[in-house]
């Protein structure tokens, strides 16, 4: 079955074409690298993929439900972690990720385990504002996990990562479909089986990893 | 139902629980509420035969510029942290998190009352009663309920500090008009309190169905 399928998927800022009749097809469990130079429109294909953003046009599927008209009962199927962290400073790491247990109506006893998995519990009881950058990605991607989302869209999560950030990534996308942003391509060679090039907002072609990287 | 109520409850926490660790509104609001009394008392030149009339309108204006810094704050922080984009990303429903956004603002706009209507009391000699306590905070209800649906709105643009109280200030006339009258009974000018509290309680019941309709909407784009 597929996880995602869109159709020319445009998004248009006023007179500035952002993604231009974009297509992509994945099937359930594969992982996605959308590669591109800076303004390529990667970051705007994922905020799509998260029910972040509408498209201007298009058609977009995610496990069979209309991502825009659905995108309600899809967003307990999606994990996001954007370019800024989007924590709460004055809360500890288990405090933020308390909170968004609430919000996502799942049990509190995730989060020790969370913290867990990425690495944080030793600063679990640390205001999220004095955690280093690196430490505060890896708690945005606990947060994006903590739901057991089905879907992971991932924009440059590597970026503040430390050396161990490849094995993260990798634990956390394991048994999921997942839509990863990087510049970095031997890391996209690692965790992605299919790759798609993106400039000025057109996908230049998709393919596995090999073809694309090489 | 339940869902919504424990949403709410989590993101008024979380606000609240940030505020006590910062402090970063409540005492300057405090601070800025007992200025604009002591700036009043001697510009107005206040004594015992004028201070029921002229007391009523300068709580009001503190009230609501002490309140535009409160509601604006309530969603400007959320957009500087990047934080309000994953909290909608969850099945939430977009009401509950402004209720809970809503809820925790006007607490702190109460924090900031409960030394401004002692300040004003000391200040300018007014008397310092429940009718006066209630009056303002029935008020409060909805004006946080419409300070916030602003803020929400604005909160996505630059000159936000510029357009809230454009848009927000309009709309909270009917409170400061039955408010000021009920504040006035309260402290002994003649007049009917419960008709002008009658009508306070009437605007939040409208302003609170209105904005939670309009949350939605303003939230989930």
């Amino acid at each position: 079955m597929s996880a995602i399928v869109a159709h020319e998927l445009t998004q248009r800022y006023g007179s500035e074409v952002a993604l231009d009749s974009v297509d992509l097809a994945l099937d359930q469990g594969e992982h996605l690298a959308v590669l591109g130079d800076n303004g390529a429109g990667k970051t705007t294909l994922l905020r799509i993929l998260a029910t972040a953003a509408r498209p201007t046009s298009g058609r977009l599927e995610i496990f069979g439900l209309d991502a825009v008209r659905e995108r309600k009962a899809l967003r307990a199927r999606i994990g996001f972690v954007a370019h800024a962290p989007g924590l709460y400073p004055a809360l500890s790491a288990v405090e933020n990720l308390e909170f968004f247990c609430a919000l996502h109506d799942v049990d509190r006893k995730r989060v020790p385990e969370t913290l867990d998995l990425v690495g944080l519990t030793d600063v679990a009881r640390r205001p999220a504002g004095r955690l280093s950058r690196g430490e505060q990605q890896r708690l945005a991607i606990g947060r994006a996990v903590l739901h057991g989302p089905r879907l992971l869209v991932l924009d440059e999560p590597d970026a503040s990562l430390d050396s161990g950030g490849p094995d993260l990534l990798a634990s956390v996308m394991r048994d999921r479909t997942v839509v990863l942003a990087t510049h970095d391509h031997a890391l996209a060679n690692r965790l992605c089986q299919r790759t798609v090039v993106l400039r000025n907002g057109r996908s230049l072609g998709a393919g596995t990893r090999l073809r694309v990287v090489r | 139902m339940n869902r919504s109520i424990a949403v709410a409850y989590a993101v008024a926490r979380k606000d609240l629980t940030s505020e006590w660790r910062t402090r970063e509104l409540v005492p300057a609001l405090g601070q800025f509420v007992v200025l604009a009394l002591v700036i009043a008392n001697f510009g107005f030149q206040i004594d015992s035969r004028n201070a029921t009339v002229i007391a009523p309108g300068v709580l009001w204006l503190a009230l609501v510029f002490a309140g535009l810094v409160a509601f604006g704050r309530a969603f400007a922080a959320e957009r500087e942290q990047a934080s309000l984009e994953a909290m909608l990303l969850t099945p939430a429903s977009a009401a509950a998190i402004f209720a809970g956004k809503a809820i925790a603002a006007a607490l702190l706009l109460i924090a900031c009352e409960a030394v401004l209507l002692p300040a004003l009391s000391l200040l300018f000699g007014t008397p310092f009663n429940a009718e006066l306590v209630a009056a303002v905070l029935i008020a409060t209800i909805g004006m946080a309920a419409l300070g916030c649906l602003f803020a929400a709105i604005v909160a996505r643009v630059r000159s936000r500090e510029v357009l809230l109280p454009l848009l927000t200030l309009p709309l909270w006339i009917p409170f400061i008009v039955a408010g000021g009258q009920a504040v006035q009974v309260a402290m002994g000018a003649s007049g009917n309190y419960n008709q002008a509290v009658a009508l306070l309680i009437d605007f939040d019941i409208l302003f609170l169905v209105l904005t939670s309709l309009a949350a939605r909407f303003v939230l989930d784009d």
